[in-house]
């Protein structure tokens, strides 16, 4: 794991009332990792992509970012600092083109001031839009006029992940990514999310599905009961292995003290 | 409100079951898959196209029944410029309807506006410009607290505009004591509504110029991308970066300043102010917003839809009127248009595309 750090979690922690969601967390992210994240449910594996996503802040612990703290909330910084997270659902607007989505929030617009006064150039965010997606060789019909809720679960989520893609320079974080997909559409996505990776974009993925995670990803982070159980380079590591930390067969390995 | 109706599934309706002598295939299972998407492009069909359907019928039943009078050149002229400001506050409405809220003070807001601006020019003797800059400066700062009670706060749209709505009704009878006041002063104020220009009535250019103004806002401007955006899905909006409680105080402030701008005229137009004068709008501009949803869109509000909702309510209440119905069946025909606009809108989303 010799890759240059593009952001680090030092000893963080993040409690809701009573309950401890993440214990002493520490994680260092490389640039060109992809990393699955993995561990049952209520481990604290949403907590902490919410917090990389900005949209809860640590109770105590840092966000080291590039080497300067960064405080990562609200999600709007975590955008800018170009951290962009594709949520399992809830990501397109279903009666809006791809091209809308794409831009949604961020619209290429003539004028400034108040959004009232912004007139919108679709123009150009269809030609935007469709020339994103065609460096992804992503292939989709009507992205300029089809609402995406007229494409399938797998296209929506191929462009929800473009979208993602297009605008988080530095780290992409996949909630699930494959979780409401069939076979052939999950093996696009994975594809797309290899693409990315060759790119050398970095990615955190959330998944249950470890078949996935070793399709794409170098790392394996294991979550459980708040804390980080393991964290493990996908070459050294199996199956089994991975699934004993997560049901706390096996307790927390060296790698991840 | 449509969110909920918006994000479902979009289920058939059950299919009756087969009778008796039909072929075990047809027991076996729900309608054949030709039937059934014939049904569902049906309603489909009706959902797109239910109002105007509707208006059609209206406009050759009327002119068949009275030839004489109801289709004529001049009557549509009539229909045209009484439905001038109803058009304008249904239109208004339209746009937070749009971001999927409700507002139910715009009638109020139009009485008290039109009330407010003929005290100003009577008793505070203040120039006309000044007196309706501040009539509408003060719907638009109505609308603006519906949007933060609704966004900030949380009320849910329907209380909290139930609510804002009978507080202005409140300030309507405290500033007038619950009587009509005469236009004493400034007496060009009524030339307003009723002038005209090479011929088209005030009112009427008044009209296109807030449609027109209200259409490139919802489709031209990014304000108008984030309120369709948040009415269709505010989560994903929200997450996507767009300012959820902002878009919505927009959407409220365009309606109740739609609302003053309505009342402002409709005191012009009567040269007095009436205390209830613009309650009824409320009924007719939600009328007319759900029937433009069923108008080419399936189901969605949008400002053209909404003109031909207002259209359909003028020509039924024109043509009532001319055939000689007595009044109570103007509220029998209003009230059943109504139901029937929500369920075209309601069959529009249902079996939409979408």
């Amino acid at each position: 794991m010799a890759r240059e750090p593009l952001l680090s979690l030092r000893r963080i922690c993040r409690s809701f009332g009573g309950i401890q969601a993440l214990d002493n967390v520490s994680l260092e992210i490389g640039k060109g990792d992809v990393i699955g994240l993995v561990g049952d449910n209520g481990a604290g594996k949403s907590t902490l992509i919410k917090i990389l996503a900005g949209a809860h802040d640590p109770t105590s612990g840092e966000v080291i970012l590039e080497g300067q703290p960064h405080k990562l909330s609200p999600p709007a910084e975590a955008q800018r600092l170009g951290i962009e997270t594709v949520y399992q659902d809830l990501s397109l607007v279903g009666a809006f083109t791809a091209a809308e989505n794409f831009f949604l929030g961020r619209e290429i617009a003539l004028g400034r001031g108040p959004a009232l006064l912004r007139w919108m150039r679709r123009g150009a965010m269809g030609d935007t839009a469709l020339r994103g997606l065609e460096t992804l060789n992503i292939d989709i019909p009507g992205i300029r006029n089809k609402p995406v809720d007229r494409m399938s679960g797998g296209q929506r989520q191929l462009v929800a992940i473009a979208r993602g893609a297009f605008w988080g320079h530095k780290l992409l974080l996949l909630d699930e990514p494959t979780a409401a997909l069939g076979v052939r559409e999950s093996r696009e996505v994975l594809d797309l999310i290899r693409r990315l990776a060759a790119k050398g974009l970095t990615i955190i993925m959330v998944t249950h599905n470890l078949d996935h995670l070793w399709q794409v990803c170098n790392r394996v982070v294991v979550m459980r009961r708040g804390r980080k159980v393991a964290d493990l380079s996908s070459a050294d590591t199996n199956m089994e292995e991975v699934v004993a930390y997560i049901t706390g067969a096996r307790a927390i390995s060296e790698a991840a003290a | 409100m449509n969110r909920a109706v918006m994000s479902a599934d979009h289920p058939l309706p059950e299919p009756s079951a087969p009778s008796e002598g039909a072929l075990p295939v047809a027991q076996a299972g729900p309608l054949p898959p030709g039937m059934r998407d014939r049904r569902a492009r049906l309603m489909r069909f009706i959902g797109t196209y239910g109002t105007i359907i509707v208006l059609a019928a209206m406009l050759v039943i009327f002119s068949i029944l009275q030839p004489g009078t109801f289709a004529t050149v001049g009557n549509f002229r009539n229909i045209i410029n009484d439905m001038a400001i109803g058009t304008i506050v249904a239109s208004g409405l339209t746009v937070p309807l749009v971001a999927g809220d409700f507002d139910l003070s715009i009638g109020y807001v139009a009485s008290f506006c039109g009330l407010l601006v003929v005290g100003l020019l009577s008793f505070s003797g203040l120039s006309i410009p000044l007196a309706i800059v501040l009539v509408v400066g003060l719907g638009t700062l109505i609308g603006v607290v519906n949007g933060i009670v609704v966004s900030k706060i949380g009320v849910n749209a329907f209380i909290a505009t139930l609510g804002t709505g009978t507080i202005v009704v409140g300030l309507n009878y405290a500033y007038s004591g619950g009587i009509p006041l005469q236009l004493t002063q400034g007496r060009e104020f009524t030339k307003i509504a009723i002038g005209r220009i090479a011929g088209v009535p005030h009112l009427v250019i008044i009209m296109a110029a807030v449609l027109i103004i209200l259409w490139v806002i919802l489709n031209r401007t990014v304000q108008g991308q984030h309120i369709k955006a948040i009415g269709v899905s505010p989560e994903s909006a929200r997450r996507a970066g767009v300012a959820v409680d902002r878009s919505r105080i927009v959407a409220f402030a365009i309606a109740s300043t739609c609302a003053a701008i309505g009342g402002v005229l409709m005191a012009s137009n009567l040269g007095s102010g009436q205390v209830t004068a613009g309650d009824g709008f409320m009924l007719t501009s939600f009328s007319a917003a759900f029937l433009g949803s069923a108008a080419l869109r399936e189901g969605q509000f949008h400002i053209v839809g909404t003109l031909i909702g207002v259209l359909t309510v003028a020509v039924g209440n024109n043509g009532l009127a001319m055939i000689g119905a007595p009044i109570f069946t103007q509220f029998l025909f209003a009230g059943t248009l109504l139901v029937i606009a929500v369920a075209l809108g309601g069959i529009g989303r249902r079996f939409g595309r979408g």
